[in-house]
């Protein structure tokens, strides 16, 4: 049951880390849009497929 | 054929007059704007636009431009959007014209593919667009026409004033509490260690030291406003709800460190109870401060559409400068399409102006030289030289956001009350607390402090200090949008109890403007051709009869044919020809100087008219009176709706004129059972109202706010028609800015769902502390149960509020 004296302070780190990388994210201004964003993922870059599948078309 | 327009699916007018061949169709549109946007749209591939449009969202017309883009060129302009002037700039720009993913997608798509933009990222919730680009490549103006040319319109906006210290704010909760989820999220674990049997044995001490090490930061960091808050009102002598909320968490957090550092055998230590009581506690307040902030969100951006930049004439020179740098005095030229940039008075020019903004009227409003023009409105097709009365903070529009904020922070007497009561609230839940902690000391020293911070804890004046407040502001922001400026909170609990409405009349109950109620004519004519020939002769006419003329012709869509040898003669009437006819419009005493023939006696006829408040002209053909056309001001259209409905609801209603008895006779004569008051002087007004109120009646003041003033100041709650600039009427506290007389109904239906909802929310945190302090003091309840019931109550407050929207839907 030793591991816990280093396993309780590797907790805490990795919590920390989650907190940093959270309090980045809202920085950054991620929390800013969150309708946008999840449109956003369903509609990039499909144009060139459409193309595509015209030019096969002809 | 597609009868709606294939861009925005509005109605297409006149088919053929636009179209386009999309995919090997004939497309028709509905104007010039949307044809080009989605010429625009094919040509740069970006066709897939319309499938991403959601199916059932409609696509308004792209936003009128106003072909000003390169005045944001200059760098003394871009110096207060741009973080630095260097090359690669970065700039905010508030987007009009967003309406779905498909928009963000389609602005994003299209700027991207521009050399020069090196990021670019829309902002659907905000309608904000953040664009980074390299300003030696390409100038901000040729961005925007990209923009411009698939339909939005983009205006560059200074972050910080828009929202700067709110949104610092909001972040800052936001921090508090992730840290403190975090800590409760890790806490947890050690709880459940020391639970299932760590209690006892080696790991007891390390257990405790972990939890004192995530506590106390927590307790610092995220407990830092409660602390800040109740420190500061006890500096200044007030007991704030942050009190006991610090005492609880701060005293269980002291007796859990105690245990801790000489390591006590029996206590048990509570850390997780402290970081899960603060993460809830903020959960609650970071909603609240996010529903607030959804409720003043329309009265912020009215804000952020204000001008930012004016054409200044300086020494016979036009300069474009940011709009700050215009001082009162200062001329001001506005171009045709471009927003009014201050508040001033024509000096040059004319133009008719999109006032909607501000009144809701839809048409444009006639600025000529000495009239008044509001900032945010919308210059038409001529120019205008504006002389500088009010700028920026003094703004109407800006006056317009200021009232609506100065209502949601201004306390209604029954809020007052609720001020009153928090500190004894405060003095009550300590001494409740404290005699806990000694009943319970006799039995267990443990559970006399945990039932003692229960109690703290659970005493929530937060309900109870919410519940008004919340309820105000979620009805002030509903009352904006639907054209209700309520100017203090107070307002609505008097509108509420109101039990006598009085009217004023002119520009009240009726339009204010002149309209063509009665013809007469001789038996040879028809009523529509004299009509026609009237509107032909005056349609070149501004007189307000002869706007009066045309349009009532317009409404018939009666032709109006052109004449020749048009002549006006001010005050007495026009004339002009038809072939050889000669066709004149006038007074009875113009036409009588002339000595025309009045065979069927309309010179008479009008006597008993005039007497009516009737204003009478005759149509004179080749010198013979043919008809009389009769014009008076009339009741506004939804007037009589109006009225029925407050007599439903068992008002009283009086109607104060200045006009003759006859008049007023006249005009009200569908009111049925009202008290009718004529020939009142505006200063005898007042005592009307004062006698209503002598005899035991609330009175409801309902004036167009320019010579009712000490009528509205007498009455106990007073609404006050906005026309067009003055929507800050002093003496009002309630001003309807839109020329829906229905707000008048929607005002009073407001005020008593406010009123509604504010007392549920009384009873609502008034039961759940009866309920819950019993309860704790019992020490049946452990403070986190404590913790989480009483944001709970708060929340269901602010819920109750939120009802009030509901308005907005019907």
């Amino acid at each position: 049951m030793e591991v816990i004296y280093g396993l309780l302070p590797g907790m805490l780190l990795l919590g920390i880390v989650g907190v940093a990388i959270f309090f980045w994210a809202v920085r950054s201004g991620q929390y800013d849009d969150m309708d946008g964003s999840a449109n956003r993922v369903l509609m990039d870059d499909d144009v060139k497929v459409d193309a595509n599948e015209q030019q096969e078309k002809d | 054929m597609a009868e709606s327009c294939f861009h925005c699916g509005l109605p297409v007018e006149q088919q053929g007059e636009f179209t386009l061949v999309v995919e090997e169709k004939q497309r028709d549109f509905c104007c010039f704007a949307c044809q080009t946007v989605c010429h625009t749209i094919y040509q740069s591939g970006l066709e897939s636009f319309y499938q991403k449009t959601p199916e059932n969202e409609k696509l308004a017309p792209p936003p009128e431009q106003n072909n000003e883009f390169e005045s944001f060129d200059s760098d003394e302009v871009q110096a207060d959007y741009v973080d630095a002037l260097t090359e690669d700039r970065i700039i905010n720009l508030l987007v009009e014209g967003i309406h779905c993913a498909a928009c963000i997608w389609l602005i994003e798509q299209t700027l991207s593919k521009h050399e020069a933009v090196i990021s670019v990222e829309a902002n659907l919730t905000s309608k904000r667009l953040r664009l980074r680009w390299n300003n030696s490549q390409a100038k901000l103006s040729e961005l925007l026409k990209l923009l411009a040319q698939v339909g939005y319109k983009a205006v560059p906006f200074d972050m910080d004033t828009a929202e700067g210290a709110l949104a610092k704010r909001h972040r800052g909760m936001l921090y508090r509490m992730a840290f403190a989820g975090f800590a409760m999220m890790n806490l947890m674990w050690v709880s459940i260690a020391l639970y299932s049997g760590a209690n006892e044995g080696e790991f007891r001490n390390w257990f405790h030291w972990i939890g004192f090490l995530v506590a106390t930061p927590t307790l610092l960091y995220s407990g830092y406003p409660f602390f800040k808050n109740a420190l500061t009102g006890l500096r200044r002598g007030y007991l704030t709800m942050d009190l006991p909320i610090s005492i609880g968490a701060s005293v269980t957090y002291l007796y859990s460190t105690y245990i801790t550092a000489f390591e006590i055998e029996t206590g048990e230590v509570y850390f997780d109870t402290v970081v899960n009581f603060l993460f809830v506690i903020l959960v609650g307040r970071y909603l609240e401060a996010i529903s607030k902030r959804e409720a003043l969100s329309s009265t912020r951006r009215l804000l952020e559409l204000q001008p930012k930049l004016a054409t200044l004439i300086d020494d016979g020179q036009a300069k474009v400068v940011p709009v700050r740098s215009v001082k009162i005095g200062d001329h001001v030229l506005v171009k045709p399409g471009e927003q009014v940039p201050v508040d001033g008075v024509v000096i040059e020019g004319q133009s008719g102006v999109d006032e909607s903004m501000l009144t809701g009227e839809s048409l444009p409003v006639l600025k000529t030289v000495d009239t008044q023009v509001v900032a945010g409105s919308f210059n038409g097709e001529g120019a205008l030289t504006v002389r500088a009365e009010q700028v920026l903070r003094n703004t109407a529009l800006a006056k317009i956001v200021e009232l609506m904020e100065r209502a949601q922070s201004s306390k209604a007497p029954i809020q007052a009350l609720a001020d009153r009561i928090v500190p004894w609230f405060v003095v009550i839940t300590l001494s409740l607390a404290s005699m806990t902690f000694l009943y319970w000391y006799q039995t267990d020293i443990e559970m006399a402090l945990l039932a003692a911070t229960s109690v703290l804890i659970i005493t929530c004046p937060c309900a109870f200090g919410l519940a008004t407040p919340m309820s105000v502001a979620v009805s002030t922001g509903v009352g904006a949008q639907l054209g209700i400026l309520v100017k203090q909170g107070l307002a609505l609990e008097t509108l509420s109890k109101v039990t006598h409405f009085v009217f004023d009349k002119t520009g009240t109950l009726t339009n204010g403007q002149l309209q063509l109620v009665d013809t007469a004519v001789t038996p040879s004519m028809e009523q529509e051709q004299l009509l026609s020939f009237a509107a032909s002769v005056e349609q070149n006419s501004e007189h307000v009869i002869a706007k009066a003329i045309v349009s009532a012709a317009d409404e018939q869509n009666l032709p109006i044919m052109s004449l020749s040898q048009f002549k006006a003669f001010p005050g007495e009437g026009v004339q002009a020809y038809l072939e050889a006819q000669l066709i004149q419009v006038g007074t009875a005493a113009w036409l009588e100087k002339q000595n025309v023939v009045d065979e069927t006696g309309f010179f008479k006829q009008a006597l008993v008219k005039e007497q009516q408040g009737q204003t009478c002209v005759f149509v004179v053909i080749d010198k013979k009176v043919v008809g009389l056309l009769a014009f008076a001001d009339s009741l506004r259209t939804d007037t009589l709706n109006v009225i029925n409905q407050l007599k439903q609801q068992g008002l009283a209603i009086t109607v104060l004129s200045g006009d003759k008895t006859a008049v007023v006779e006249n005009i009200t004569a569908d009111f049925g059972d009202v008290r009718r008051f004529s020939e009142v002087l505006p200063k005898d007004k007042s005592d009307v109202v004062k006698e209503l109120q002598n005899q035991g009646e609330v009175v409801a003041m309902v004036g167009d706010g320019i010579n009712d003033s000490p009528a509205l100041i007498q009455a106990d709650v007073s609404l006050a028609m906005a026309s067009g600039t003055d929507v800050s009427i002093e003496s009002a506290d309630i001003v309807l800015s839109h020329q829906n007389f229905i707000n008048v109904i929607k005002a009073r239906d407001l005020a008593t769902a406010t009123l509604t909802t504010i007392r549920q929310n009384i009873v609502l945190s008034f039961t759940y502390n009866v309920i819950m302090v019993p309860l704790a003091m019992m020490a049946l309840v452990n403070p986190l149960v404590a913790a989480l019931t009483m944001p709970l109550s708060s929340l269901v407050v602010i819920g109750n509020a939120a009802r009030l929207r509901r308005f907005l839907r019907r």
